[in-house]
């Protein structure tokens, strides 16, 4: 596997040799070489050349032939008859959740099953090894994870045809306008990260966790919408996209390459979910146009299911595994700091003054920044309730955001 | 430890200061005067809304992105302002034909629109009154087993690539959070269907589980496309074609309608992704007949997948009787032409005629055509 692993490197550094423009003759003769050389561009073979197989040819023709050998037909698996509870809701992953085909039934540890076999099906004993190297429950699971999926299906928009841009009129406010380009320039930015965290793992997740995957994918398509529809926003402003931020990208890269997929999910749902989620709450309270309240709180209800399973995979993993609680801890003892570089970047906290203000007068400036730090403190306080809730304890004597928080008072 | 921000914010005297100052209602707005493309993007057609293709605008838009990426190793969104001390998000594939397919925006926006529910798009109500003769059921459970086995491949693959694609593709970073989202669909539609006949699921399919370990592991983003979404899902889509010929209800033909038009979207981005690799990348095109190499020995193979041969021809014949598993091969003989065939003429139309030529799945495909007495090229 590893092997595989190191030839498929070697044939993408080929690709990629080949690919520079102006490169020198003896650079493309190598990638030449690179993209010829069977052994380096197939990582993984078939046991077989079933071209020349006359086993394959013999079954198949007697197959065609009226011979089924009906293996298949004679397994015992449980016989079930899955229905709609309440058949107004349709027939969702809980009424699916019977005997050994149902959630419910996942092990602790997964030791035996590494393939794409779907959960309940009867298994052979000749299947691959695929990969995955998340195989335990505890790891991944949350109580609500497959309620909020069929949530997440029920509640799908689409920016495109959802937010009414033709009632925006944005020649009558430039400044509002220049502030709402640049806060969406900021969370477009976050939104791209909270896509890939998702994707990151969900490759790496066995397969028996079916209705957790099924959430993952569910939360890449909610933060598509995003960058879609922030992106959006900004450049009907008439004022093109504003500036990325430094610190928030800085922070963002810390949480991507969070180690653990618990660690991962701890940083980007239940850390970076509670402020994005503030954050969307605050423009949804400074928006004065149907179509930016639209935006702001079509984009919540999706964060919060982020947070929501946040919370819950956390309660749950402590409960499984409660030794892991001191080291989550440490690891938000670390992080934490990051929330402050992407809700606390000039790139975004700027702009939020500015529309809580509505003009750049003094006063209204004076009001402007009295809604942020409101709204600062409530996303902390908010956030720290979460934790308390997931089994992480009392942040606010450890968490170093309440000091600088409160020093926003003075 | 992986990688920690260069500064921690907390501890930062001049990020706090700076923080605190804005919470008091002092702002700098150096963001607001940073010189910048001033554009406003509206709705081409007020009735499709404000859509990618009309954001396709100077630096903002996906014409005007160069084939190799430099400026950007970022999450700056395209055509935003970059500051010094962006960091590198260490993006693996930086060139735009290694990923790009003609028309992408419009494969996302049509996927964004055309989301649906499997929970409560499907007549469940109705289908718990038809009751499935066993023959029947067991055949369906089994096919609705296959299926549920293999649709989170597509998932799972593209996934995998997303992370390592420059950000500036944003576009078809989207497209594959869609597809992630469809085929999680998928999976969850044939499981149910399956949990809900009677029979429950039936045997895991060993050589398809290798086919989807050889999909796994392809080593680029091009090589994994074409061998999902153009081979794998070609084939897919004309089985799900046939599927609803032969389906049992009507609430399992608009089953595998629904199904159709997600994989007939993904088939499409795969062959305009194609396309879009041959016009700008055409050193690829043996790394690429040398891939199709192995995938068609898959496909051949899968003739051992007796999983799925034998339900298609049970269902294609309504039953297990000897005329009706004659009949059943005949339709599923018939199948297997008009999938090699379809497959074959994507990937000519993609550009690659000569696949014909050089493919011993065409050989093949072309003996079994002159037993069955039909007409060879």
């Amino acid at each position: 596997m590893e092997a595989d692993r190191e030839s498929g490197h070697a044939a993408r550094g080929g690709s990629r040799a080949g690919a520079e423009l102006g490169a020198s003759e003896a650079r493309r003769a190598r990638s030449a070489r690179a993209l010829d050389g069977p052994s380096e561009v197939v990582a993984y073979y078939a046991e077989k050349d079933f071209f020349e197989d006359d086993e394959l040819i013999q079954l198949v023709t007697s197959i065609l032939e009226g011979n089924l050998t009906l293996d298949w037909y004679r397994v015992e698996t449980p016989r079930v008859h899955a229905r709609p509870a309440d058949p107004g809701r349709g027939l969702t992953y809980e009424d699916c959740n019977l005997g050994p085909y149902g959630y419910d039934a996942i092990p602790e540890f997964l030791r035996d099953r590494y393939s794409m076999a779907s959960r309940g099906s009867a298994l052979l004993a000749k299947l691959p090894d695929l990969g995955y190297t998340i195989n335990r429950r505890s790891d991944v699971w949350a109580d609500n994870v497959a309620a909020l999926y069929e949530e997440a299906k029920a509640r799908r928009w689409a920016p495109a045809v959802d937010i009414p841009w033709g009632e925006l009129d944005v020649a009558a406010d430039p400044l509002r306008e220049a502030a709402m380009a640049q806060a969406c320039t900021l969370l477009e930015e976050v939104a791209l990260v909270a896509m890939e965290v998702p994707s990151r793992w969900v490759f790496s997740i066995n397969q028996e966790f079916l209705e957790l995957k099924s959430f993952l994918c569910a939360q890449m398509i909610d933060e598509a919408r995003h960058v879609e529809a922030c992106r959006k926003r900004a450049l009907v402003s008439g004022q093109g996209l504003g500036r990325a931020s430094v610190s928030a990208e800085q922070a963002l890269k810390e949480l991507l390459s969070a180690e653990t997929y618990p660690e991962a999910s701890l940083a980007t749902n239940l850390l970076l979910g509670s402020f994005v989620l503030a954050m969307y709450r605050a423009l949804a309270a400074v928006s004065q146009a149907r179509a930016d309240r639209l935006l702001a709180t079509l984009s919540m209800q999706d964060v919060a299911r982020s947070v929501a399973y946040g919370v819950a995979h956390m309660r749950y993993h402590i409960e499984h595994q409660p030794g892991k609680a001191v080291a989550l801890a440490d690891y938000l003892d670390r992080s934490e700091h990051t929330v402050l570089g992407i809700a606390g970047t000039p790139e975004f906290l700027e702009p939020l003054v500015l529309l809580a203000a509505g003009s750049r007068a003094p006063a209204a400036l004076a009001r402007g920044a009295a809604f942020a730090r409101r709204w600062f403190a409530g996303a902390l306080g908010e956030y720290q309730e979460r934790c308390g809730a997931a089994g992480l304890g009392d942040r606010r004597e450890r968490s170093r955001l309440p000091r600088i928080a409160a020093s926003l008072a003075g | 430890m992986s990688y920690l921000s260069t500064t921690d914010f907390t501890e930062d005297p001049g990020f706090v200061d700076r923080f605190r100052r804005t919470m008091k209602g002092d702002l700098e707005l150096s963001w607001m005067d940073v010189p910048r493309e001033r554009v406003r993007c509206r709705p081409q057609n007020e009735r499709r809304g404000l859509t990618f293709r009309d954001l396709d605008v100077g630096s903002y838009g996906f014409t005007e992105m160069p084939e190799l990426i430099r400026q950007n190793r970022s999450f700056a969104p395209r055509g935003a302002v970059q500051p010094p001390g962006l960091p590198d998000l260490q993006a693996e594939v930086n060139r735009k034909s290694e990923v790009w397919a003609y028309n992408i925006e419009g494969y996302y926006e049509e996927a964004m629109t055309r989301q649906w529910n499997a929970t409560t798009d499907i007549p469940w109500a109705e289908l718990q009154d038809t009751a499935l003769p066993e023959d029947i059921g067991k055949a369906y459970a089994q096919l609705l087993t296959f299926l549920t086995e293999v649709e989170m491949i597509a998932t799972d693959v593209p996934a995998k690539w997303m992370g390592r694609l420059n950000a500036d593709f944003f576009e078809v970073k989207n497209f594959i959070a869609t597809q992630a989202m469809d085929e999680a669909r998928h999976a969850e539609i044939f499981r149910k269907r399956a949990l809900s006949t009677g029979w429950g699921l039936m045997r895991a399919s060993s050589h398809n589980e290798f086919n989807l370990k050889f999909l796994r592991d392809a080593d680029s983003f091009a090589e994994a496309s074409l061998a999902l979404h153009l081979q794998a899902e070609g084939m897919v889509l004309t089985l799900f074609r046939f599927s609803e010929y032969i389906s049992p209800t009507e609430g399992d033909k608009k089953l595998f309608r629904l199904v159709m038009q997600d994989e007939a979207r993904h088939v499409g981005y795969g062959m305009q992704h194609l396309k879009w690799v041959l016009d700008h990348f055409p050193e690829k095109r043996e790394l690429i007949h040398h891939h199709l190499d192995e995938a068609e020995n898959f496909v051949f193979g899968a003739g051992y997948a007796t999983e799925v041969l034998e339900p298609f021809i049970i269902l294609s014949g309504k039953g297990l009787k000897k005329e009706n598993v004659a009949e059943g091969a005949r339709i599923t003989m018939a199948f297997q032409v008009k999938q090699t065939e379809e497959y074959f003429e994507r990937l000519a139309k993609c550009g690659l005629p000569e696949r014909r030529e050089r493919s011993r799945l065409w050989r093949m495909f072309e003996l079994q055509k002159q037993q069955m007495g039909l007409p060879t090229q």
